[in-house]
């Protein structure tokens, strides 16, 4: 009893830490309990290791304690400590402006060990017994494929977004191969097609296993009955020698091998899946970058699940499941934000259509007004209102600091200073409210879209920074523009617009912008923060 | 022949405001109306006659004939007597319409009158206090300005000045202020007390108030007595309340008389007379040249020694019981109003297609009578019937509920806990439900894969309700720390390492660990790194 007990509690923790990933996703609904959220995951995480260290040094329901070797133990903890260490730099080190290069290394991550779990599941599987079950051979295939997915399409995602690997610039441009649709459906197919073959030799493979474990349960019995009906003692002696030399065997052909060929498939499969990673986000734009970024988030939660079949391990599994749909509502969001459908964005090599930047769209008409900082700085005295909408181009002015005392000060002389976030502002869910927030920016005046976009008819000026397609009024109007139908922040109806902008070129979706023509709109070239910096210098 | 609109001079004596100025006629005229306006209709609320003709309009000498060569008549106040003996409304052609306040419950002979002939009456005082119909609410339009101007005849007879001084000559306090009744009128004279530089309280049986009160500068009274929703009846009038509400509130005032130097009282029960509020005794403890002004003085007032229409002295205290607070303001008070009718007739369809059409929830419950028939009182709303309770005491009531404030300003993510909390509590308990199916049943009936499918799928629906709740502000947050718990892999990592010896399935597991720990720490750290860096404005 004492004993069934013990082995409860792993279950029981694995319950625990469960309930407080939900938690912790749950904390994230406000700023004020953001933390506390963190912390519960934290504390999960840890409850779930030490649930399964538990697990492995408890014996088990038949009492028998499982045999790690003392290398194990020290490669186990070598390997975690040297990741933690790794981790931990990594997080102390990254600029939030990189922080999507890093949640796309770390997925990368999570589906490296998905592949790496699948197949040391598989070379572990005990034939004789539950590992020869189809479906748990195919909950492997699936899990190693969608595991290699995730890795190397992460690993291209981080590349794009990082610009540049190994000294080499990394094109943000999508790589369109032709044919690349039936490319896919070429490569997908096959995966499928060779489980059947996988499937046969590892079954096959089992066979003899199998018919030994059965000589092995037969020798047992037989040799409790010679313990119960009271056989001599070297009759017993026999027997048992004859049972530790059948478990022997079988220990010795119980697992699959690595010449096999059901290995050498698996490997392909590893192999054609680590492709089609890098082929599917290759073909996707840079302007994409966050839907996608989302996508692989989802689909390390699908691969950890994944996992979490083939091991039988239902915290695997609640913890996959809770990220992938996670990252699935992130594609959502993201992909309504530009008015896309998902199969459009990873399908669609979206950015290349036509090439010159105003196709297709009607040509707009009007002048451009450029005016300068002391214009603008006359401007932000006499406003009552004033509306600062950030883009990725603030942060890679580093502007974002001058931003926010700019934005302070005004706030403190009564003037109602404001951010406006548009969903796909930066490269990522949410990074705009990252960088601002490291800024010093408080939160509290920081508004998404939908909760400002009303307000701007009332707004005396707004301060377009870095930012360009999510003001674009042509997503409104011009059916022809490549972004139409895109929710956008409607500045147009404030009574003043500045766009700091470093040239007149077009936005990072290759879409000319008509805000710029409009009578109401004013243009401050050159650098943002060099911009700031003498709007500041004039205000002070 | 186009729609002929007429805006006759208002009959009343020493009415000032008229139903619609040069700039109104102007937006008429651009809906395709013909307008014609009684000659001096405008004259006192400085519009001339000249004025109305460059607009457009046509200037019409004798009000009769003027009634009864139009479709349409708009005035302010409910068709009366003229001094010559003739009934308005008598004037009035068949088939034409009327719109303007009638009052009808306080009126009755006015609604039999109307039903004469095949004529439409839509009452302007009978618009619905909702969201669409602000636009063309004179009563709110009127109460701004009334309460703007009880502060004005206050500071006029007040002794002393609003705001304080200092000076060389010594200083003085700042007036103190007590309104009675947040709606329109109680805040437009908060308003415009804070701006003349008075410290003003306020009092509203509608706790809802206490936010909106407080936006304008004001401090709100807190009675001892448990304050609910129930101060808030059907389209945001006050109610009638308690005996032990009644009680409690009059010993507040009582309290409030002694310090105050100006006491504005708002306070309005629809269709019924004003609460008494500011009782004799309050009066006269009050200190000599202190100021009431009772903006309940045509329901009789909220103050005992009111008299309506009439300045009275007691105790010292000067007691304003105007009824024509709007009147006294009439330019901008007629431009007000006619805007209110021009929102109307637009609402209506304009001159093209002009019609009473009932389906619109507005001039369902506005139209008076339709075509000679009558079709008041309007059903009740079916959400709302309206349980009339017996009256035990009245009590005060703001006149108008305030226009709700913009959400501009928002507390996105902090203002819907309430929202949020629903969805966590439908995740806790699928939780333990999944918890019930997933962790305990070893001997399930069922074969284990089809066990682990609906844990699965439990936990992708517990994952899609707790992520919707997450605010869009911390989705980068979300991300990383899904990075970590998704390094929840290294438990197969653990799993893989944990053989007797270190062979190819074990060195596998171990990078497993390695790089399933690399995010567990990177993601936990760098999570906690990001969200400490959001900071509220003021920390």
């Amino acid at each position: 009893m004492e004993l069934q007990s013990f082995v409860a509690i792993p279950n029981v923790a694995y319950l625990g830490a469960a309930v407080l990933f939900i938690l912790s996703l749950g904390g994230l609904s406000n700023q004020e309990t953001a933390r506390r959220g963190n912390t519960y995951g934290l504390i999960g995480m840890m409850i779930a290791i030490a649930a399964t260290i538990l697990l492995l040094v408890v014996p088990n329901g038949y009492g028998t304690v499982r045999d790690i070797g003392s290398n194990n133990w020290t490669v186990l903890i070598v390997a975690a400590v040297v990741g933690g260490a790794i981790g931990s730099v990594m997080a102390k080190r990254v600029a939030m402006t990189a922080m999507p290069q890093l949640v796309a290394q770390l997925h990368s991550f999570v589906g490296l060990a998905a592949v790496l779990v699948g197949i040391s599941t598989w070379l572990t599987a005990d034939l004789a017994g539950h590992g020869s079950d189809v479906v748990h051979l195919l909950e492997i295939w699936f899990g190693v494929g969608i595991g290699a997915i995730t890795f190397t399409g992460s690993v291209v995602a981080w590349a794009k977004l990082r610009g540049w690997v190994f000294g080499k610039r990394v094109p943000g441009a999508p790589l369109l191969l032709p044919g690349r649709h039936a490319l896919n459906a070429v490569v997908t197919l096959t995966c499928i097609g060779m489980a059947v073959p996988y499937l046969a030799d590892t079954v096959e493979q089992a066979a003899p296993a199998i018919e030994l474990g059965a000589q092995v349960e037969s020798a047992e019995d037989a040799l409790e009955r010679l313990e119960v009906g009271g056989g001599t003692a070297s009759e017993i002696e026999a027997s048992r020698d004859e049972v530790s030399r059948l478990s022997a065997e079988l220990q010795a052909i119980n697992h699959p091998t690595t010449d096999s060929r059901a290995f050498l498939l698996l490997m392909i499969l590893t192999g054609l899946t680590c492709l089609l990673g890098v082929h599917l986000v290759l073909a996707i734009g840079g302007a994409d970058m966050p839907v996608v970024v989302s996508l692989l988030n989802s689909y390390s939660g699908w691969a950890a699940a994944a996992a979490g079949f083939m091991l039988a391990n239902d915290l695997l599994l609640v913890t996959g499941a809770l990220v992938g749909s996670s990252g699935a509502i992130l594609s959502y969001i993201m992909c309504k934000a530009m008015n896309r459908s998902i199969w459009n964005v990873v399908f669609g090599g979206f950015g290349t259509d036509g090439g010159s930047p105003s196709a297709g769209s009607a040509t707009i008409e009007g002048e451009v007004t450029v005016t300068d900082v002391d214009e603008v700085a006359e401007l932000a005295r006499n406003a009552k209102s004033i509306m600062i909408v950030p883009g990725y181009g603030m942060a890679v002015a580093r502007a974002q600091h001058l931003v926010n005392e700019f934005s302070s000060m005004l706030r403190k002389k009564g003037c109602n200073v404001r951010y406006a976030i548009h969903p796909v502002a930066g490269r990522l869910p949410g990074h705009m409210n990252v960088l601002l927030a490291e800024a010093g920016v408080p939160y509290d005046i920081v508004l998404e879209m939908d909760e400002i976009n009303d307000d701007c008819p009332d707004t005396d000026l707004v301060l377009i920074i870095g930012a360009n397609d999510v003001v674009n009024p042509g997503a409104e109007t011009d059916e022809s523009s490549p972004i139409y139908g895109m929710p956008v922040i409607q500045v147009w109806k404030a009574e003043t617009t500045v766009v700091l902008k470093r040239s007149l070129g077009a936005g990072y979706a290759g879409v000319g912008n008509p805000l710029f023509y409009e009578e109401n709109n004013k243009m401050l070239l050159g650098d943002a923060k060099d911009s700031m910096a003498q709007l500041m210098a004039l205000l002070t | 022949m186009a729609m002929r609109i007429a805006i006759p001079k208002e009959v009343v004596s020493g009415e000032r405001r008229v139903a619609a100025t040069p700039d109104t006629v102007k937006k008429l005229i651009k809906m395709g109306f013909d307008v014609s306006v009684e000659t001096g209709a405008g004259t006192l609320a400085n519009y001339p006659d000249e004025s109305y003709e460059s607009a457009g309009a046509s200037v019409e000498p004798d009000a009769a004939s003027l009634w009864n060569s139009s479709d349409l008549v708009c005035k302010i106040h409910p068709p009366q007597l003229r001094s010559d003996g003739s009934h308005e409304l008598d004037s009035l052609k068949d088939g034409a319409t009327i719109i303007s306040l009638l009052f009808p419950e306080q009126n009755p002979e006015l609604v039999e009158h109307l039903q004469r002939g095949s004529k439409t009456a839509i009452a302007l005082d009978k618009i619905p206090r909702i969201t669409r119909a602000q636009k063309m609410d004179v009563l709110s339009s009127m109460a701004n300005i009334a309460g703007y101007r009880a502060v004005l005849e206050a500071a006029h007879l007040y002794g002393g000045f609003f705001g304080g001084q200092i000076t060389a000559a010594g200083k003085t306090r700042p007036a103190q202020v007590l309104v009675i009744g947040a709606g329109v009128a109680g805040l437009a004279a908060i308003g415009t007390a804070r701006g003349l530089g008075a410290e003003v309280r306020a009092f509203d049986v509608r706790p809802a108030t206490k936010e909106q009160v407080e936006s304008m500068g004001a401090r709100f009274l807190m009675l001892d007595v448990p304050m609910d929703e129930s101060g808030e009846s059907s389209g945001g009038y006050a109610n009638i309340m308690s005996d032990e509400f009644l009680q409690a509130e009059l010993a507040c005032f009582a309290e409030q008389a002694k310090e105050v130097d100006i006491i504005v009282t708002t306070a309005l029960i629809p269709g019924r007379p004003a609460p008494e509020l500011i009782l004799q005794e309050m009066v006269d403890s009050m200190k000599p040249g202190s100021v009431i002004v009772d903006l309940a003085a045509e329901q009789g007032g909220n103050c005992t020694a009111t008299v309506p229409g009439e300045v009275v002295m007691s105790s010292g205290v000067h007691i304003v019981g105007y009824t024509d607070l709007t009147s006294r303001l009439p330019t901008h008070a007629s431009q007000f109003f006619g805007t209110n009718v021009v929102n109307l007739l637009s609402d209506m369809g304009g001159a093209e297609d002009f019609k009473v059409d009932f389906e619109d929830e507005v001039l369902r419950k506005s139209t008076i009578v339709r075509e000679g028939e009558l079709t008041w009182p309007p059903p009740p709303d079916p959400e709302k019937p309206a349980a009339a309770e017996p009256a035990k005491a009245a009590v005060p009531a703001p006149e108008a509920p305030a226009p709700k404030k913009s959400s501009g300003h928002g507390h996105g993510p902090s203002g819907e806990p309430m929202a949020v909390g629903p969805r966590n509590l439908i995740a806790l308990t699928l939780a333990v439900v999944l918890a019930i199916i997933g962790f305990t049943a070893e001997s399930a009936p069922v074969p284990h894969f089809v066990q682990q499918v609906t844990v699965f799928l439990l936990a992708c629906f517990i994952g899609w309700q707790v992520v919707w709740s997450v605010t869009p502000a911390l989705h980068t947050p979300l991300m990383s720390v899904t990075n970590a718990i998704s390094g929840i892999i290294v438990v197969g990592g653990l799993l893989g390492v944990a053989g007797p010896e270190l062979n190819t399935a074990a060195i596998l597991g171990a990078v497993a660990i390695l790089v399933a720990s690399i995010n567990i720490a990177g993601g936990f750290l760098v999570t906690q790194r990001m969200l400490q860096m959001f900071r509220k404005e003021g920390n």
